[in-house]
């Protein structure tokens, strides 16, 4: 296959159907669910989908070694090259990754601010114009509506599209009766788009929860294919 | 002589810049009451340390050259193999980390784990090097050897524990809490040689009994006997010692040792650490490949009955003359005896067999399996093996990358000419990195390496150790060539008019490789080109490859494949065809759309997050892209990938951009495509230079 027949079948075009063409720039979408479901997955594959398309992208992380981040970033291409056989793949990698840059913060207690300042002279001093930030390992649950905001205006500034994942604590996260997510409920109106991710038997389904202005649980025709860890239809 | 090989240590002393690894090399000389008198490394003295022998390197505080030294500790036999730290030196780094057995990683307190850290660390980790680290420097203001240690996990991603605590920090740093012993360990004295050990001060108590839980914890993992004593509370010293040693010569333990070279904390107690918990020769899988037998992998055993296997690991041109540094695998290297150099094939006799002191040289009459030793006056080159008459064995071959920049030098008058070659020619046989040749065209000597530093060091070494003064011209980054489609020939070489005639018909198709530089294939049927003329086409093929018609650099990544053509009985011949390939070649490269290469650099850098704008502008600026950047704080690392031709004078920029607060290293990647605008200009250059060249 070649690459803009992969970018016109990409389930991912499914799921920016489900939430009015994407996220958007100077918007932000969260990617809720336990530990261990698989969101870092899907933002990597979102993330390489966008580089797909030639896009921009930071993919900020909280984690002590940046290794691991780039080995996702590897295997989620092997992944989508292998299923979809894709030409000239190893060309296209090599094109892609320039436009991928990876910001790792790992020590303790790096404040939002700190986190936007070097976001910042990313994309004006080092000339890197991005489109999409991804925030994974962020501890949204704690931070505050603040920080949120900061971040927020941020997004809006540079206009620059945001997706961040939200691990909830514990085995059984509680959601209220629009499925928001109890420890996001404070942030709710800020956030642009919200997505759950949950098990549904063996597989991981997602649910929209809310659309940029609508706050109505739907599902989304998609799920996290346990092998691969690609965003698959279902 | 026969020492005890269970006694004998060969390692090395690895660090980033200014963690202090030379005054820690001279504290260990010292101690082992080798040298007399310590002097300060940048002293005023201005006698330096007596590991870094070269000029040079002195002035610029780095290590370029390894060389042994032998001491001796507590009845241990210890050879200390000095890895150079910079990158530029990689070949250099590798041929040392091939003869150790063991390593101390020196790590500033302060500082941590740094850039060169981390390169040299990789490296040893490609070479099983099993490691201990030692934390200097707790006596500057900000020293945290615990922080340090977290960085050894995280960074390096090593299994460390301390089995060490400092007593005192910064200028209050007394000496060290020995986990194992329970015991406080004071170094005494104007240099620090009177060891006073006492109980724990009882405010640091309760810290050192934590820590020692920890390092229990960690240590019993490799040992059951250890695990049981822990549960019945009867835990020996020993059984301590031998969890950790078992943990640390599988790599699977970093002990964290600590101190101070400079005020003299900590240094006995690591050499105890380094004869407790690194290997002894025969605890290291040393392979060679057998020559006669296809290369297979034979182990070596460290064996005074087995025949002698030694590796030249390196040259050195000082005041004694000629001298090959060897490390002997198997056997044991008798003065009198012959060996035999399986690379270059010749035999030769052990004259003088030495061993080197800090301060002076020993005559020896045999090397023993294990053993460092050096010998006199042996023409060779380094990474040579040496065996016993009979076998032929070379140690596995060590992966030598194609230089990527160069540099025409010219001589100032006719002795620094006679200077200059002599030097070259040490200096390609010392590192094969290293390269140099005359080139045809301009008639200049060039000189190739591994970067800008790497060749700036070897002509400031023919001034200095030769007096061979030269004029230096740009660097030039080494380009390459390369096909982007597959294209195909048939072309007829003809000259049948008077004479001898030549007549040759080569027809077939070229396409892109991607691993390797050339190949050739013969589909051939039916002998349109008779079998002995096809050796011919191949080497047409391949002498068109030496120089591009894009910008004159060599070709890479081309197969050919021969389909067809066509012979005449009396005019064909090995000329005829050669010159058809060749025609062949051209006729087909310009429609298999080459591009050009250009080196790619892994750059990383490190400095204060607040001049992180700086570096990514001037990455940018460089057409870098920025891979990744780590964020820790008040200190952050950024890594890259910048081409070669970009990277001239960074050290410079960088330090403007961050008031000399940030420091980079750079190593060879792969070889990437130039982006359009700059490959016009490349071949715009090239055809004015060949104007001007065919004005003349
Ligand atoms: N405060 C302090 N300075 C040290 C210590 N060890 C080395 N230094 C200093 O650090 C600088 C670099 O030391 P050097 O041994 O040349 O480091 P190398 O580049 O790793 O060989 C010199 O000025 C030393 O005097 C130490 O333990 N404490
Ligand atoms: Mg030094």
């Amino acid at each position: 296959m070649v690459r803009s027949e992969l970018n016109k079948r990409s389930p991912l075009r499914v799921f920016e159907k489900s939430i009015k063409g994407g996220v958007g720039k100077g918007h932000i979408g969260v990617l809720a669910s336990k530990k261990g479901v698989g969101k870092t997955a899907c933002l990597v594959h979102i993330a390489t989908d966008k580089l797909f398309r030639d896009r921009h992208v930071i993919h900020v992380s909280f984690s002590q070694k940046v290794d691991h981040i780039i080995n996702w970033y590897e295997d989620i291409f092997k992944e989508i090259a292998k299923k979809r056989e894709l030409e000239d793949a190893v060309d296209i990698h090599d094109e892609i990754i320039t436009n991928r840059v990876i910001m790792n913060f790992n020590s303790q207690g790096t404040t939002i601010d700190q986190v936007l300042t070097s976001l910042r002279a990313m994309i004006s001093d080092g000339n890197f114009p991005a489109d999409s930030v991804i925030f994974d390992g962020y501890d949204l649950a704690s931070s505050s509506t603040e920080d949120f905001g900061k971040l927020k205006a941020f997004a809006k500034e540079v206009e620059i599209e945001v997706w961040i994942s939200a691990s909830l604590k514990g085995e059984a996260p509680v959601f209220n009766d629009n499925g928001v997510p109890e420890e996001l409920e404070n942030k709710i109106n800020d956030l642009d788009v919200l997505i759950t991710l949950k098990y549904e038997g063996d597989h991981v389904h997602f649910q929209v929860i809310k659309d940029h202005d609508t706050l109505e649980p739907k599902e989304m025709t998609l799920k996290l294919d346990p092998k691969t860890l690609l965003i698959a239809r279902e | 002589m026969n020492t005890d090989i269970s006694k004998m240590r060969n390692i090395g002393i690895s660090a980033h810049i200014d963690s202090g690894k030379t005054t820690l090399t001279e504290r260990i000389l010292f101690y082992c009451k080798k040298i007399h008198s310590i002097h300060e490394v940048r002293g005023k003295d201005g006698v330096g340390a007596t590991m870094d022998s070269m000029e040079l390197e002195k002035e610029r505080g780095i290590t370029i050259a390894s060389a042994a030294t032998s001491v001796n500790w507590k009845g241990f036999d210890i050879n200390i193999i000095d890895t150079p730290g910079h990158v530029d030196f990689t070949i250099e780094v590798e041929r040392a980390l091939r003869v150790l057995d063991g390593a101390v990683l020196v790590l500033c307190s302060v500082a941590g784990v740094q850039s060169q850290s981390i390169t040299v660390d990789r490296q040893m980790k490609r070479y099983n090097v099993p490691r201990i680290a030692f934390v200097n420097k707790c006596d500057r203001t900000g020293a945290d050897p615990l922080k340090v240690k977290d960085q050894l996990i995280e960074k390096l991603g090593h299994n460390a524990v301390m089995i060490q605590l400092p007593i005192g920090l910064e200028d209050k740093h007394e000496g060290i809490i020995d986990l194992v012993t329970m015991k406080a360990v004071y170094f005494r004295g104007p240099d620090g040689e009177d060891i006073v050990v006492t109980d724990i001060p009882s405010d640091l108590l309760a810290e050192a009994e934590e820590k020692r839980e920890e390092l229990l914890d960690v240590v019993s993992m490799f040992s059951d006997e250890l695990m049981e004593a822990m549960m019945e509370e009867n835990v020996t010293e020993e059984m301590i010692h031998d969890a950790i040693r078992k943990g640390t010569l599988t790599q699977e333990l970093t002990p964290v040792c600590l101190g101070s070279a400079y005020k003299n904390k900590g240094v006995q107690s690591l050499l105890d650490a380094t004869t407790r918990y690194l290997p002894d020769p025969t605890e290291v899988t040393n392979i060679a490949l057998d020559l006669d037998n296809d290369e297979k992998e034979i182990i070596l055993e460290s064996s005074l009955e087995k025949p002698n296997v030694a590796l030249a690991f390196k040259l050195e041109d000082g005041q004694y003359g000629q001298l090959t540094y060897i490390r002997v695998y198997q056997g044991h290297i008798k003065k009198g005896s012959e060996l035999y150099n399986t690379r270059s094939r010749r035999k030769f006799k052990v004259g003088r067999l030495i061993k080197m002191h800090s301060d002076h040289m020993e005559d020896i009459t045999e090397a023993e399996c294990g053993d460092i030793a050096a010998l006199f006056g042996v023409e060779c080159a380094s990474g040579d093996t040496f065996v016993q008459t009979g076998l032929n064995y070379s140690m596995t071959s060590m992966f030598v990358p194609s230089p990527v920049i160069s540099l025409a030098i010219s001589p100032t008058d006719k002795k620094a000419a006679d200077n200059m070659a002599k030097a070259l020619n040490r200096f390609t046989k010392e590192d094969p990195t290293f390269r140099t040749f005359v080139d045809k065209e301009s008639n200049q000597t060039i000189i190739q390496g591994m970067g800008e530093l790497h060749l700036e060091v070897y002509i400031e070494r023919m001034k200095r150790e030769y007096a061979a003064e030269v004029e230096i011209g740009q660097p030039q980054v080494a380009y390459r060539e390369a096909i982007s489609k597959v294209a195909e020939f048939n072309y007829t070489h003809k000259k049948q008019s008077g004479g001898s005639g030549q007549y040759g018909r080569v027809a077939g198709f070229m396409e892109p490789l991607s691993e390797g530089e050339y190949e050739f294939v013969n589909k051939i049927k039916g002998g349109s080109i008779p079998t002995e003329y096809i050796p011919a086409c191949d080497k047409g093929f391949k002498s068109s490859l030496e120089k591009g018609s894009l910008i004159g650099f060599p070709i890479v990544g081309v197969k050919v494949t021969i389909n067809d053509g066509q012979s005449h009985t009396v005019d064909s011949s090995d000329m005829a065809f050669q010159l058809a390939a060749r025609g062949a070649f051209k006729e087909a490269y310009l429609k298999a759309k080459p591009v050009i290469l250009e080196p790619i650099m892994k750059v990383a850098i490190e400095g204060p997050t607040e001049f992180q704008g700086n570096v990514f502008g001037a990455i940018n600026q460089r057409r870098g892209i920025i891979v990744s950047s780590a964020d820790e704080g008040t200190f952050s690392t950024v890594d890259a990938e910048v081409p070669l031709s970009e990277m001239f004078g960074f050290s410079t920029t960088l330090r403007s951009l961050t008031q000399g607060k940030a420091e980079f290293s750079m190593e060879f990647l792969k070889y990437g495509k130039v982006p359009k605008g700059i490959s016009e200009e490349l071949i715009k250059e090239y055809e004015e230079k060949r104007k001007k060249e065919a004005g003349k």
